[in-house]
């Protein structure tokens, strides 16, 4: 690294702090939380514990559910466990099913203008809303879950590789043709590392999309371990505490992996030239 | 704020936290029941008009259905409902929770039946291994008494790391799952499990061997403690009618059938056959005596299903001397 040039343009805006001020800021406003859940729950008692438990009553709850060691302790745990495999899975097949139908529409306009058309209308349908069919379809299992899972992970993905291809500047076609490129290997050695950015985005919203798809579908087809299945037996049982610790590990997990491929994305802008390091 | 704002406030406030419960006593009473036979003291109560004339005409009658006792639970803990008709399984989980309710009378005992696919190979308990049971919520009195019928033989559930399923469908929408192969075998409530079988599905296990020989509460009166306490007479005459409508059933099986269908089929859509309404009556008792003993081994269910770590004392929600 050299060492910065003396600045004669006006600095410009801030848009990144120190990692360790980040965290210090991320944990006073944790401790903030805490304190005013605290304070509304067992410090005024302003609702009673079955309508709003206190964090001491939802811990007690994570605990039981992540390391309890009774004989029906440890329920959280395998929750995560089926969630965590069943998104994935999801994911991995809408990842691929994504690409191949953005590459499709990419390639082939009449497809982007009618089938890029309709996806974008079933986008925003709200993922829940295809439960019922996917029950009706696929039984009360987990093909249904998956299937709600795919469908909504693969739409942003399919979305962003078709956008993303045809983002492409058009230098970069014409210089990958004169040297020599062609076809599959225009496609894989120009076009495709070009429109990776953007790429990346569609992929961290198809997660988001695919955790909330995956969620709604395990709250209503039950009967495998599953969080949504933790939030539905937290409601049955009037356990507010156990509804609560679900959402909140739906939120850790969905931030955790959203940071991750956060990371993924950053690194490539930065790699590409698209975002300053300072 | 000024001093006025603040005084608004305040009485919106306390307002909020009486919800709805006034101390000159109330006008409304919010009942909620489920359209099913085990409350039928509520269905032919409702029906006869029984429950209104014993509030008298100064007091309306406000009667909401649900479909299981989960959906009942959370209109009870957001204050919308005074007295219910309500399973032992979610009443318990309810009261342990904190929930300020108690228990004052008994309604209905035993009335639920294991039925299974007509074209499945269920014969027995034992065949439920690797199939798929449905009950009419997680944490109702039936899933309870399921998953103690498949600890009994042996069977594991899947999210235990076994292959048995039991997954939630309301009891009117059973025909249709089964229809659709979704579930292969269910533990309802009557009338459901009699209609069921006129369909041509058969019942593995009887009301008697579900549990306890068939001597167990399936469906209790319960009370907000707190209406309860403001209202002491109001509950008293309720209690009045309940106890009316149980021996009504009694009395006139054949015109309570008659009541008991036009509920049904208004609540559900579903018109149930008349010998199956017949057949399911025989299976179901109706009282308003509690047995606090099969209570108790309820809630260690509870516990056993997982739903709960402890079994409560019953005697701080249970109050059967509530008379005048």
């Amino acid at each position: 690294m050299s060492a910065p040039a003396p600045r004669t343009d006006p600095a410009p805006v801030r848009t990144r702090l120190p990692r360790w001020r980040v965290l210090s800021w991320q944990l006073i406003g944790l401790a903030l939380i805490l304190g005013v859940w605290w304070l509304v729950t067992d410090g005024l008692k302003l609702y009673p514990p079955y309508v709003f438990p206190s964090p001491s009553q939802v811990w007690t709850e994570i605990s039981y559910g992540l390391w309890g060691t009774g004989p029906q302790d440890g329920k959280l745990l395998s929750a995560i466990g089926g969630s965590l495999r069943r998104v994935l899975t999801g994911y991995g097949i809408a990842v691929v099913l994504g690409a191949l139908v953005g590459l499709l529409m990419g390639a082939w306009l009449p497809l982007r203008a009618t089938l890029g058309a309709y996806l974008t209308g079933i986008q925003s349908v709200p993922s829940i809303a295809f439960v019922p069919f996917a029950i009706l379809f696929f039984g009360l299992n987990e093909r249904a879950v998956l299937f709600v899972v795919i469908l909504e992970g693969f739409i942003p993905v399919a979305l962003a590789v078709s956008g993303a291809l045809l983002n492409v500047p058009p230098a970069l076609r014409i210089a990958g043709r004169t040297l020599g490129a062609r076809g599959l290997s225009m496609t894989t050695g120009v076009l495709l590392p070009a429109a990776l950015p953007n790429v990346l985005t569609g992929l961290r919203t198809a997660w988001s999309f695919a955790w909330r798809a995956l969620v709604g579908a395990e709250l209503l087809i039950s009967g495998v371990a599953s969080i949504g299945e933790q939030l539905e037996v937290g409601r049955a049982t009037a356990n507010v505490a156990l509804v609560l610790a679900s959402i909140i590990i739906i939120g850790i997990i969905g931030g955790v992996f959203d940071a991750l491929l956060r990371a993924v994305e950053g690194r490539v802008r930065r790699d590409y030239g698209l975002e300053v390091t300072q | 704020m000024t001093r006025t704002h603040i005084r608004r406030v305040s009485a919106l406030a306390l307002a909020l936290c009486l919800g709805g419960v006034s101390a000159q006593g109330a006008t409304t009473v919010r009942l909620g029941y489920f359209p099913n036979l085990t409350h039928a003291p509520a269905l032919s109560g409702l029906e006869r008009g029984t429950f209104q004339k014993a509030l008298g005409s100064k007091v309306k009658l406000d009667a909401r259905s649900f479909v299981s006792g989960t959906t009942l639970t959370e209109a009870f803990a957001a204050g919308q409902i005074d007295l219910a008709y309500i399973g032992p399984g979610p009443a318990i989980n309810a009261a342990t929770r904190g929930m300020p309710l108690q228990i004052i009378a008994g309604a209905s005992e035993a009335g639920a039946v294991l039925i299974a696919r007509g074209d499945s190979a269920i014969r027995s308990y034992a065949d439920l291994a690797g199939k798929r049971v449905a009950v009419p919520s997680l944490g109702n009195t039936q899933d309870i008494s399921l998953r103690h019928i498949l600890k009994e033989e042996g069977l594991k559930l899947q999210t235990d790391g076994g292959n048995v399923v039991v997954t939630p469908v309301a009891p009117a929408d059973i025909a249709a799952a089964f229809a659709g192969k979704r579930v292969d075998a269910t533990l309802v409530p009557e009338p459901w499990g009699a209609l069921l079988q006129a369909q041509g599905h058969r019942m593995i296990g009887n009301e008697k061997t579900v549990w306890r020989g068939g001597r167990y509460p399936t469906t209790l009166l319960i009370v907000n403690t707190r209406f309860a306490q403001a209202n002491p007479t109001l509950v008293a005459n309720f209690l009045k009618a309940h106890a009316d409508a149980v021996a009504y059933l009694g009395r006139s099986p054949a015109a309570a059938r008659t009541l008991i269908n036009a509920q049904l089929d208004r609540l559900t859509g579903q018109k149930v056959d008349v010998r199956a309404l017949q057949r399911a009556m025989t299976r179901t008792r109706f009282t308003t005596a509690l047995d606090l003993k099969a209570l108790t081994e309820y809630a260690a269910l509870n516990v056993e299903a997982g739903y709960a770590r402890n079994v409560p004392d019953l005697r701080s929600f249970v109050n059967l001397g509530f008379k005048r």
